[in-house]
């Protein structure tokens, strides 16, 4: 299998779709922060 | 280990150093072999990125530390994913669009050759001496428990990893880091799902949880602001949060990662594969360290995991004596820890109890080893999961976990290798010696340079391997650096005012700010990050307001 890819110009997704997924990003962590939190809770208590 | 493992190592470096090697025919011109002409897709980008930041010794040491520590390390990478997503607004499409082969490349564009230079030769000495102990550490830690020659497990992976780096280029360095993390997930899938089965029958992952969580091991977060406490969250968001910015933006074994994306979106893509995975990912490592905890609450471990001294012991009755003793302190714990999971009345009281005399038998012998071997440096945390694998694991698996370790050690090396070889090439053989050589040079020149690296870090890992404390150093020697370097692309990109005297010294200054705050104060070493970035801007900024345009013949950046 070659993994060579063939250089195409490339259509750049616009910022309002990245602030999107930078939003995306953020609640993520915190969703996954706060489960942590929970799972330490929940087996130490 | 059984010859199915041997063959199980064989075929892994067998397979990866040939699928190396085969990437040549797509690196015959420069922006090939340093960038994959720049036309990778971000999944390959994205995973590549997280291999070459998992070294082997991450692998070994965070299981380890799960195991005696708990799971509190988790909380350095809290601050990863606003790291990447800050990168994504600033440096990632400003590095695409420079067209630059390295970061430091952009800062003579900004700055001037001077700037460029230092950064890149601060870049090239602390990853070289680095790469000497990311190989040397596995090595050493290998060669203790399997019992393999040194020298031989240093020239084994970084000699297998040089030949397909140097052939191959970043093309190799990417893929086979694909398949390395593949690898390495099937193996820690595989030895997690073996240590789960191999619980007694009435005790559940949740019997074991609750076991590790009575004794604190499950803490994912601390709230206290300690400036000397390692892992907080306020350390994990803030100060690792400085860490990354600067390894990821900054550090050309990372930036090269992105830059060789087919476009800006496939780069920005690449990186925020590991803002939304690396916590999680770290959080699975951790917790096979704290299953291998809970493992040996029905398993007697053994009391040393690191036996590299036992040579030196003189007193061997003392070393009976105390062993005996953590033989009754493990029973005494294994009767507590049933009488938890068995719901008994002041059974959680009994079992911390029990886990702490067990804790002091340990300790009393640790020390005793400390003393007469004359080891201060002695420690055991690196040894507990190599040791467990190949006590406990069957026949074939403890050859893929092997192989697993080798290729989180070889994906970082790769990367740093050819980083290493790209900085050499670009900013100095290119800038200083051979401006106007041909494209079949400069990867000549490339190819030699991954070698001469390849070679000088497979000394300095041996080198290493006798010096204990040289990996303390170059530990701190890596976070003079980060926060500082971070510092002089923040003025470059941020600050309009700055000018080239004021990067150059303004990077001096916060070197020297973190040598100051890392002998004078006791902040732990995520803080030499904030430090060192904080001090870079503000004297770069103040100093280059004492130049003006006309002394320097510079202009604002539009």
């Amino acid at each position: 299998m070659d993994h060579q890819e063939s250089k195409e110009v490339q259509e750049e997704l616009p910022d309002s779709w990245w602030i999107k997924v930078y939003v995306a990003v953020v609640v993520t962590m915190i969703l996954v922060i706060s489960l942590l939190g929970y799972f330490s809770y929940h087996f130490s208590s | 280990m059984t010859l199915l493992d041997w063959a199980v190592i064989a075929a892994y470096l067998a397979y990866v150093i040939w699928d190396g090697i085969r990437m040549t025919k797509n690196s015959g011109n420069a922006e090939g072999y340093f960038l994959a002409n720049r036309s990778l897709p971000w999944w390959a980008v994205g995973l590549s990125v997280m291999a070459t930041q998992m070294s082997a010794i991450t692998l070994v040491g965070t299981t380890g530390q799960a195991y005696s520590d708990g799971m509190r390390f988790v909380q350095f990478y809290y601050g990863l994913p606003i790291a990447m997503i800050i990168l994504c607004v600033t440096l990632v499409p400003f590095f695409h669009r420079a067209n630059v082969f390295t970061a430091y490349e952009y800062l003579e564009r900004r700055f001037d050759a001077k700037t460029r230079a230092l950064t890149s030769f601060f870049f090239l000495i602390s990853r070289g001496l680095a790469i000497g102990v990311i190989i040397s550490a596995p090595s050493i830690v290998l060669s203790i428990v399997l019992g393999w020659n040194l020298t031989l497990t240093i020239f084994a992976i970084g000699l297998s990893t040089t030949v397909y780096t140097m052939f191959g280029g970043v093309q190799a360095v990417t893929w086979t880091d694909v398949k390395q993390m593949v690898i390495i997930f099937v193996g820690l899938g595989v030895c997690l799902t073996i240590i789960i089965m191999s619980l007694p029958t009435d005790v559940s992952v949740g019997d074991g949880l609750r076991l590790a969580g009575s004794l604190g091991k499950l803490n994912t977060i601390e709230t206290s602001f300690d400036l000397k406490e390692k892992y907080t969250i306020w350390s994990g968001i803030f100060g690792s949060l400085f860490l990354f910015l600067s390894y990821f933006g900054c550090d050309q074994s990372q930036v090269q990662r992105f830059l060789t994306a087919k476009s800006v979106s496939e780069g920005r893509t690449s990186l925020l594969m590991s803002a939304f995975l690396k916590i999680p990912m770290q959080f699975g490592i951790l917790f096979i360290g704290v299953m291998v905890f809970v493992f040996y609450q029905f398993n007697q471990p053994p009391m040393l995991f690191n036996n590299v001294n036992d040579s030196k012991i003189t007193d061997k009755g003392k070393l009976v004596q105390l062993q005996d003793q953590y033989t009754k302190d493990y029973e005494s714990r294994k009767t507590a820890a049933m009488q938890l999971v068995e719901n008994k009345p002041g059974g959680r009281e009994a079992y911390v109890a029990a886990q702490k005399k067990l804790d002091g038998t340990k300790k009393e012998a640790v020390d005793f080893v400390k003393k007469e071997a004359n080891d201060s440096s002695y420690s055991d945390v690196n040894y507990v999961f190599p040791t467990f694998v190949l006590e406990n694991m069957p026949m074939g698996v403890i050859g893929l976990i092997i192989a697993a370790i080798f290729a989180a050690a070889m994906s970082s090396i790769a990367a740093e290798l050819n980083a290493l070889a790209t900085a050499s090439t670009i900013d100095f053989y290119k800038r200083f010696f051979k401006p106007n050589a041909s494209d079949r040079e400069y990867v000549t020149f490339g190819r030699i340079a991954t070698l001469v690296w390849g070679l000088f870090c497979c000394v300095a890992a041996i080198y290493a391997s006798n010096l204990g404390s040289l990996i303390e150093v170059i530990n701190k020697f890596g976070s003079f650096f980060y926060g500082s370097l971070l510092g002089v692309f923040v003025l470059a990109i941020g600050v309009k005012r700055a000018r080239s005297r004021g990067a150059f010294w303004g990077l001096l200054f916060g070197i020297a700010s973190v040598w100051v705050a890392s002998h004078y104060t006791e902040i732990e070493f995520l803080w030499f990050n904030v430090v060192g970035c904080v001090v870079t801007v503000v004297a770069g900024y103040l100093i280059s307001l004492t130049v003006t345009d006309s002394d320097s013949g510079e202009t604002a950046p539009a």
